[in-house]
């Protein structure tokens, strides 16, 4: 029965497995169970997904009862197109090394970017850096 | 039988909630039998083949589309039905169940039409039936024609090559959620949806919804089948709470307690600032904050008198409530700022020098009678210099011409030369006369308005106004003559009644420097 046409409504999408990307940037993967006019959310049989670069990796956290103001966005899956992935599924501990191995590179680059800049020089970008060709040209 | 026997054939993603896929088809075929699905009969092709305009029966369709001159891959029907994944065998069958129940299906087999049309038909009742029983999910009946044929494309092919067998298990946390749980989390929602001006709120759904409801009729008219409605979404009727009482005394308790609903949340403690009154702190940017808030307050019972005429309701409800806001609102022109006599002339003018202030009276006008309407264009015409000169800024004045040029002519011609009079005098102050577009072409309007009645009746001409008249006619020739060609802008509308006016009262060496610059 479509309860209420032409508005988008969670309604529908109850008893089916979704994906959540949280604002602290998590990503939730659960059966909706229940909502509420808040569009707080109880996730049932979830996972919490890693992704580094290619590979990912599932922590399974149970129920989650996620509050509504912090979701971002979340989308229905596709159980017959879940498998139809490129990414690599990889143990727990090996995603979160490859995850701590990120971030340590991130804050190096960072570092890096922030001791050129004091100096006065900057690495070209690759957003940047066509746009100051097209300037020259 | 052959449906049952053959349940791994079926992967239905779209009915997950029927026990199995067979069960649906044949409820479907017994319940709707008044849908006109099967025909062999050549009209009644003709009309399914008219109706296919429906993307998602076109989809799967296409998809089937095997040219009739090959026979090499089987019939056509055979291939339609493997997407379908059904077998002949089958389609027979349901063909043959419809055929018991009062309808007009005929056996398929054998006819070369037959098959196909069946089956155009059979998918365009499918598709429908998914969408009237919302076994096609909503969010895909609200897509773009193409991405539904898309999805749709997708999904057949999916059902077609099946990679796993249907399964999901049998849910068992299913409908944790009941029924009623969420008929109440759907009122909420419909509660926060409903307004009182659904044209003003939700303006956009409106007109969509009036649009789609239009093509529906119309289609409705050409074609001869009754399709099916779409849906509304119709907000309950609730009564929202009417008042709010900040503080609720219940008896026998002591003291009060602070009371707050969803629509009324706890009342902030009194954050409003009684405010400093006005200080005089520059009288002339106070004064100009004063017309610019008279302004906006005018423009809104503007809004108002123009929404009341778009909305199209009966005319003779509304004229009467329309006159009296009209009234008000040109009163509010007229007459603001009582207390100083000094500042009653001026308010209107002090309207008039701000842009918003033009484009409220340009809208105002088509409103008002016509002699109200009649003595704005006096009042205009009588203080164009200044106007003008105020003008200069914004070049906004232009607004005004075509809604007072059509009150021109209900000047008469005593009027016409009291505005002219006062058009001709400089502004105090300046020296040099102001000339503007609007400048040009109000003059020409007027002059030619003025020529038209003093050629019309001839007892004008003996009277003593004509004299008057005469010499206006040549201050403003000898005016524009003196005026450089580069300030003598080209005029928004020029009467062809100008030049023999010209003629009439000039002599030759100046009508001829004036037919250069006009």
């Amino acid at each position: 029965m479509n309860y209420m046409p032409w508005t988008a409504s969670l309604i529908e999408d109850i008893d089916k497995k979704h994906l959540v990307l949280l604002r602290d940037g998590r990503t939730l993967i659960g059966f909706l169970r229940s909502i509420d006019q808040f569009a707080n959310l109880v996730l049932h049989q979830t996972i919490e997904r890693i992704h580094v670069g290619k590979k990912y990796g599932n922590i399974p956290r149970g129920i989650f009862l996620v509050r509504g103001e912090n979701v971002v966005l979340l989308g229905e899956i596709d159980l017959e197109k879940e498998s139809d992935t490129a990414l690599q599924q990889v143990s727990i501990e090996e995603i979160l090394e490859q995850r701590v191995e990120q971030q340590t590179r991130l804050e190096a680059e960072k570092l890096k970017v922030q001791d050129l800049k004091d100096r006065g020089l900057s690495i070209p970008r690759a957003d940047t850096h066509m746009t100051r060709q097209r300037l020259s040209t | 039988m052959y449906l049952h026997q053959r349940p791994s054939k079926f992967s239905a993603p779209l009915a997950p909630e029927e026990g199995s896929v067979s069960a649906f088809y044949l409820e479907r075929v017994e319940e709707e039998n008044e849908e006109d699905v099967c025909s062999d009969q050549a009209p009644d092709v003709e009309e399914e083949r008219n109706d296919l305009g429906d993307p998602a029966i076109l989809s799967v369709i296409q998809n089937t589309q095997v040219p009739r001159q090959r026979g090499l891959h089987g019939s056509p029907g055979a291939k339609a039905l493997g997407t379908l994944g059904m077998s002949q065998a089958s389609l027979r069958f349901l063909c043959k169940t419809e055929k018991a129940s009062p309808g007009r299906w005929r056996t398929v087999e054998g006819r070369k039409h037959g098959l196909h049309s069946c089956l155009e038909g059979f998918a365009k009742h499918w598709v429908k039936s998914l969408r009237g029983k919302g076994s096609l999910p909503s969010h895909l009946t609200q897509l773009h024609p193409q991405h539904q044929r898309i999805l749709l494309q997708q999904r057949s092919q999916t059902m077609s090559l099946a990679k796993k067998p249907w399964s999901l298990k049998p849910d068992t946390y299913a409908n944790l959620m009941t029924r009623k749980e969420k008929d109440w989390v759907i009122k909420v929602q419909m509660v926060q949806l409903q307004s009182e001006n659904p044209h003003l709120d939700d303006y956009y759904y409106q007109e969509y919804y009036q649009k789609l409801e239009k093509t529906q009729a119309d289609k409705e008219l050409l074609g001869n089948r009754n399709r099916a409605e779409s849906l509304k979404l119709v907000t309950p009727h609730i009564q929202k709470a009417e008042g709010y009482e900040s503080v609720v005394r219940i008896e026998g308790s002591l003291g009060q307690v602070a009371v707050s609903t969803c629509f009324s949340p706890r009342r902030a403690i009194d954050a409003v600032s009684h405010g400093t009154q006005e200080q005089d702190t520059g009288a002339a940017s106070s004064q100009r904050l004063r017309v610019l808030s008279l302004i906006e307050k005018m423009f809104l019972q503007l809004l108002e008198i123009e929404e009341g005429q778009n909305d199209g309701f009966p005319q003779l409800y509304h004229t009467g409530e329309q006159r009296n806001q009209v009234e008000k609102l040109f009163q509010a022109l007229k007459t603001q700022g009582q207390d100083n006599l000094e500042e009653t002339a001026d308010s209107l003018l002090q309207v008039l020098s701000v842009r918003k202030g033009k484009i409220l009276v340009a809208r105002l006008l088509p409103f008002l009678p016509h002699d109200q309407a009649v003595s704005l264009l006096l009042y205009i015409t009588y203080h164009l210099p200044l106007l003008i000169l105020r003008d200069m800024a914004d070049q906004a004045l232009h607004i005004l011409f075509k809604p007072l040029g059509k009150y021109i002519r209900y000047l008469t011609f005593h009027q016409l030369l009291h505005g002219l009079q006062g058009l001709m005098l400089l502004p105090p102050g300046t020296s040099e006369r102001p000339v503007s577009v609007f400048g040009i072409s109000l003059l020409y309007a007027l002059l030619s308005h003025g020529e038209q009645l003093v050629s019309l009746d001839s007892s004008l001409q003996a009277s003593s106004d004509c004299a008057a008249w005469t010499d206006l006619v040549i201050l403003v020739t000898w005016e524009i003559s003196q005026l450089p060609t580069a300030s003598l802008a080209e005029p928004l509308a020029f009467p062809r009644n100008l030049l023999p006016l010209f003629c009439h009262h000039m002599d030759k060496q100046l009508m001829q420097q004036l037919e250069a610059r006009m």
